[in-house]
């Protein structure tokens, strides 16, 4: 671990004084809140071509499942968010392994297209499932996040409602910034792990893997179970933020973003993931605000992410921000 | 040690070993012989489970291992090192040997282990940061067969392991080879090298599409006249 310079310390403590100050402007909050919602998917889509080098272009299934799980379950029984989010990763996970389950001899393209499958499923799923999600008419009014320490109030003043709810964006980003924070910290430990090993030899060499022992079946569940949880997490924290929800949300073309974030990134670095997620959506924000000033309509900022990824590809094939100093193997023999 | 009683194993529909039986008792080190396509490698990856047989039986240590998925045979202590070596190319050398340990539970005792490769093959110590696939074919050959070590294997199959290297090379994994057999280790060699593999081996089997044709004492194949014939290039 490098030592941080003084100047990124600074830069650090100004990034979270800023949200609470009376001078924290609601877009900067809202954009900032995005990247890190944007980095919890990068870093959970990481898990599955990053760690066990497989294509995975549905990701954006496993944020629709979270985000619609937490949704469904605030409108139906106003549940908590903190028993939310779990029960949604919980969820997401279960739909990880169930997707997971017939393609584990599934490699390269055929598990791709799979994975595509899998993603239009969710979304053909979430619009056309009136009686339960609504469909194309999406999920308003699910209610904020919001603390409440009423238990608390017994041990010293009875009766006081010690509840606090989100409003604005400050909370969220320090929520979001804390939910980014402990998915980097677990899939730090889990890459220096025993099962982390094992995924990065998956990744290189099925069989190689099998030899030395690895149960190559149960390390690839288990990614698709803590990819798939990750996802679903994110998803659980924009159904509590966004207090909407519409099956638009969860297109392919999301996938193809937090893939882009990935690969922008670096494939398999932690730190590279959430690069790509601030530079991709940072981007995104900025070219909103520019394009229509230049007269070029709005959409053609997918045109720049397009050349982003053709000049990384030919420049920086590891990625922006390579992890580490894994250059691109000579192969083995 | 190990015994494989008449397996038939088949690639599709082609049937690659018939009726193929061998014994390995403990501590010797057994050659398996014959030319390209004969079902060496075949016989190999019957055994250490990546190519069932169709039929036949493989018994280890007294158990049997026939129908057992691969890592199940590898946590029993049966470890391959696979021909063309075969190493993780990305990862590091230290990360390829703590791999090998991959099914042992007894952590504490792995950094010794590790101490122990090194001692074998200092190269490795020397490259333990540097990636894999950035080594010598000879030296990725060295670390394929400490990776092995790393599982602290009760029976070694190796495939090959003079493929593609320099003879320098070659003479020295031989001698780590017949160093580590010194050391206790039980093993199963396959080579298309008869004349350096009979020299450390024990006993030696003859392999001809897919059915052994020769077996016994190691000397004794070097004198054979089909051998010599045939697999040493001698009259």
């Amino acid at each position: 671990m490098k030592r941080l310079a003084p100047a990124l310390w600074l830069l650090l403590a100004a990034a979270l004084a800023y949200p609470a100050g009376p001078w924290a402007d609601q877009y900067v909050l809202h954009v900032l809140v995005l990247v890190l919602v944007y980095m919890v998917l990068a870093m959970g889509l990481g898990v599955t071509p990053g760690f066990c080098g497989l294509l995975d272009l549905g990701f954006v299934g496993f944020y629709g499942i979270g985000a619609y799980t937490a949704g469904l379950l605030t409108l139906a029984y106003d549940l908590s968010f903190w028993v939310v989010a779990p029960l949604a990763c919980v969820c997401g996970a279960f739909f990880g392994v169930l997707r997971g389950a017939p393609v584990l001899r599934l490699t390269g393209d055929y598990f791709a297209i799979v994975t595509f499958g899998f993603s239009e499923l969710v979304v053909m799923v979430l619009t056309n499932e009136i009686w339960l999600t609504r469909g194309p008419l999406g999920l308003p009014g699910i209610a904020p996040v919001s603390l409440d320490f009423g238990w608390l109030s017994a041990f010293f003043r009875p009766g006081t409602p010690l509840c606090y709810e989100f409003s604005g964006e400050a909370p969220y980003f320090y929520l979001a910034l804390a939910m980014a924070a402990s998915v980097a910290a677990v899939l730090r430990r889990a890459k220096a792990s025993r099962l982390g090993r094992a995924w990065l030899a998956i990744r290189e060499d099925e069989l190689a893997a099998a030899s030395a022992g690895v149960d190559v079946g149960r390390c690839k569940t288990l990614a698709f179970a803590v990819s798939a949880g990750i996802g679903a997490l994110a998803g659980a924290f924009l159904a509590r933020w966004s207090q909407f929800l519409s099956p638009d949300m969860f297109k392919f073309w999301e996938s193809f973003l937090v893939l882009c974030m990935v690969v922008l990134g670096g494939l398999g670095g932690i730190a590279g993931a959430c690069a790509g997620a601030a530079t991709l959506i940072g981007l995104g924000e900025a070219l909103r605000a520019l394009l229509p000033g230049l007269g070029i309509p709005v959409e053609a900022r997918f045109l720049a992410y397009g050349l982003i990824m053709i000049l990384i590809m030919r420049f920086r094939p590891g990625g922006l921000f390579a992890a580490s100093a894994r250059q691109p193997d000579c192969p083995a023999g | 040690m190990l015994e494989v009683d008449g397996i038939d194993t088949y690639h599709g529909n082609i049937q690659a070993l018939r009726g193929v039986s061998l014994t390995v008792a403990k501590g010797e080190i057994v050659c398996l012989i014959g030319s390209n396509g004969a079902g060496k490698t075949t016989t190999l990856m019957s055994i250490s489970g990546v190519t069932p047989p169709r039929s036949g039986t493989i018994r280890f240590a007294g158990a049997d291992v026939t129908r057992l998925p691969v890592e199940k045979i590898v946590a029993q202590g049966l470890t391959q090192v696979p021909e063309g070596r075969m190493i993780f190319p990305r990862l590091t050398v230290l990360e390829n040997l703590m791999m090998g340990a991959y099914p042992r539970r007894d952590k504490a005792a792995i950094p010794g282990d590790i101490e122990r490769v090194y001692e074998l093959f200092p190269v490795l110590l020397e490259r333990r940061h540097q990636l894999g696939g950035t080594l010598s074919g000879g030296e990725q050959q060295m670390l394929a067969i400490g990776r092995a070590l790393m599982a602290r294997p009760k029976l070694l199959l190796l495939d090959e392991p003079s493929l593609g290297l320099a003879p320098l090379f070659v003479e020295h994994i031989f001698s780590i080879i017949k160093r580590l057999n010194q050391d206790g280790a039980t093993i199963l060699l396959v080579e298309q090298n008869a004349q350096m593999a009979l020299q450390i081996a024990d006993r030696g089997y003859v392999l001809e599409t897919g059915r052994i044709v020769l077996e016994g004492k190691a000397p004794d194949l070097l004198q054979n006249p089909q051998v010599r014939a045939a697999y040493l290039g001698l009259e």
